[in-house]
């Protein structure tokens, strides 16, 4: 068990609330003092999961567990999917609507802005049956 | 050269509040960004860092809360002083006074020099820009860059975002740009020693003021308001007919928020009011920002003319600057070579760099405050989520936050109260 646990609800196409999750888990790291490039990168990772599942989700859920040395973020959604997780993962590539786009999302930065900011990232997805990103921070080193 | 602080070495706050008006009511400790305020036996009390933003001053019912000073307009020797009035005096007075006018006024009144700001704005304002383009060469280029000329939002940054304080220019504040500059041309014109020239700045905002009054070299402030009433009158019976405006309408809108960016040819963006500033600061944090060059932020909403010793109304005097700058031209009068010159001489940068303040947390380790931040997610779950303020805290997670660092008791909250707050246990099984 991690010393911390905590999970956020995220709710489908609410473009209001988006990136409210993020700015929790950025406050709550914060507070813990972990060093400021570190909350960077976990933040830019948990914004970037959490505008996907606002973007693509179902409603989703996103986990933070904290040890003093390791940061796990999990982010689950029930919705469409992806077809092709390859495809997904190269940058520019983009399944967003139009509607999205215009809003200033769906560059095809996400998963490729993850994938440079965590330490490990683990997708499960597949169509129609959801996504689960798991990504894994190292946190070390970082008494006092 | 004698550089001022620009940051209070310190924590301590510059509002008061006074005791025998304070009736113990939530607003000033919910309006708090900093939430530094509690309420302690029904009286509210600043506990935590002020950052003088007085948004509690502004919505205190009572005016409990006020500024520690206004200014002391107590003057001895009026010559002895360089005037130096915030370019939002100009706009204090309605159309029928330009801002060449508001000078003579002072004049009027027995100030021999007076020292135009819109004209150091317009010098400081193209010192940002060519910053900013010096940064744009670099392979890795720091953005946003983000303005510190409003000191509160220097404060927050320091408080709130110290991982931000790399993107704040290294140059010398406008205000430090205004002392170097008036004294340097008192000292050439007059022959008088820098050290002997003293300054009045006349501000809008209190967290300026504290930072310029100065008794090492007996530089002074005073709010517009209070010296509003003088300077009206003396323009009435004004005869002089000189100039010592010289400025163009870019250092007249300094005073309104997207003033600073106005002449800027950059991708800027100018937010204003105290959520929205640390609102912008937050995702700037998280690199949401890093596309935008420039990032203007002021804790008054609609910037200083927003400021707490101003006199006129704000939209008014919003509309009153926008012609102006109409009036005067959407330009830098500036010499722009002279400033390139002094920009490569290194005349702009600061005085002294800008430190993290040095937080020590009370809790030394990791696992330690790991453990202790569990424990307020499992507070708050307790907790009834009205945000009532009714325990002396402003917030329910400020108040779990408290309560594990022990300086509240669960007892405080008056719905836990029904229960036994003693069945409540979060520690760790």
């Amino acid at each position: 068990m991690p010393l911390l646990e905590r999970k956020f609800n995220i709710k489908a196409n609410d473009f209001v609330n988006a990136g409210e999750v993020s700015l929790e888990v950025q406050g709550i790291l914060k507070k813990i003092g972990f060093p400021a490039a570190l909350i960077r990168r976990v933040s830019i990772c948990a914004y970037e999961a959490e505008m996907n599942v606002v973007m693509h989700g179902g409603d989703g859920e996103m986990t933070l567990s904290l040890e003093p040395e390791r940061i796990d973020l999990e982010c689950w959604d029930g919705g469409q999917g992806i077809a092709d997780i390859e495809k997904a993962l190269t940058p520019g590539y983009s399944t967003a609507k139009p509607e999205h786009q215009e809003m200033g999302f769906g560059a095809g930065m996400g998963l490729p802005n993850i994938k440079k900011n965590a330490d490990t990232l683990d997708l499960e997805s597949g169509e129609g049956k959801g996504t689960r990103l798991i990504m894994h921070f190292k946190a070390g080193d970082v008494e006092g | 050269m004698r550089v001022k602080p620009d940051v209070k070495t310190e924590p301590a706050h510059y509002v008061e509040i006074d005791e025998s008006l304070c009736n113990g009511c939530v607003l000033c400790m919910k309006a708090c960004p900093m939430k530094a305020i509690r309420l302690r036996d029904g009286i509210a009390r600043i506990e935590g860092v002020c950052i003088d933003c007085m948004e509690c001053a502004r919505v205190c019912p009572r005016g409990a809360i006020r500024g520690v000073s206004a200014g002391n307009f107590d003057l001895e020797d009026r010559s002895e002083y360089v005037v130096c009035p915030t370019t939002v005096l100009y706009s204090q007075f309605g159309e029928e006074f330009l801002p060449n006018d508001i000078l003579l006024g002072l004049r009027k009144m027995g100030f021999p020099y007076v020292h135009d700001q819109s004209y150091t704005a317009e010098i400081y304002d193209y010192a940002v820009e060519l910053y900013i383009r010096e940064q744009r060469r670099r392979v890795d280029p720091l953005f946003p860059l983000i303005s510190a000329v409003c000191p509160a939002v220097l404060q927050i940054i320091l408080y709130r975002f110290p991982s931000l304080l790399p993107h704040i220019p290294p140059l010398a504040t406008p205000r430090e740009i205004v002392t170097r500059e008036s004294k340097r041309r008192l000292a050439v014109r007059h022959g008088r020693p820098e050290a002997d020239i003293k300054l009045l700045h006349i501000s809008p905002c209190p967290a300026i003021m504290i930072r310029e009054e100065d008794p090492r070299s007996g530089d002074r402030a005073v709010g517009i308001s209070t010296i509003h009433d003088e300077l009206f009158k003396a323009m009435q019976e004004v005869e002089e007919d000189r100039v010592f405006h010289y400025s163009g309408g870019i250092g007249l809108g300094w005073g309104l928020s997207g003033g600073e960016i106005a002449g800027l040819d950059v991708k800027a963006i100018a937010v204003s009011g105290v959520h929205e500033t640390i609102r912008y600061l937050e995702r700037a944090e998280m690199g949401l920002l890093d596309h935008i060059e420039f990032l203007e932020c002021r804790i008054c909403n609609e910037g200083c003319v927003g400021g707490p010793f101003t006199v006129a109304d704000r939209y008014q005097t919003k509309q009153l600057v926008r012609r102006f700058v109409r009036m005067f031209g959407e330009e830098r009068r500036i010499k722009r070579k002279y400033v390139q010159k002094l920009y490569a001489e290194g005349w702009f940068e600061a005085g002294r760099e800008i430190q993290p303040i040095a937080q020590e947390h009370p809790v030394p380790t990791v696992a330690d405050r790991i453990e202790q931040q569990r424990r307020v997610e499992c507070i708050l779950k307790k907790l009834p989520m009205k945000h009532c303020g009714m325990c002396g805290s402003p917030d329910c997670r400020t108040f779990a936050e408290d309560v594990v660092a022990e300086k509240a008791r669960l007892e405080n909250c008056a719905y836990l109260r029904e229960r036994n707050p003693k069945e409540i246990s979060c520690a760790r099984s």
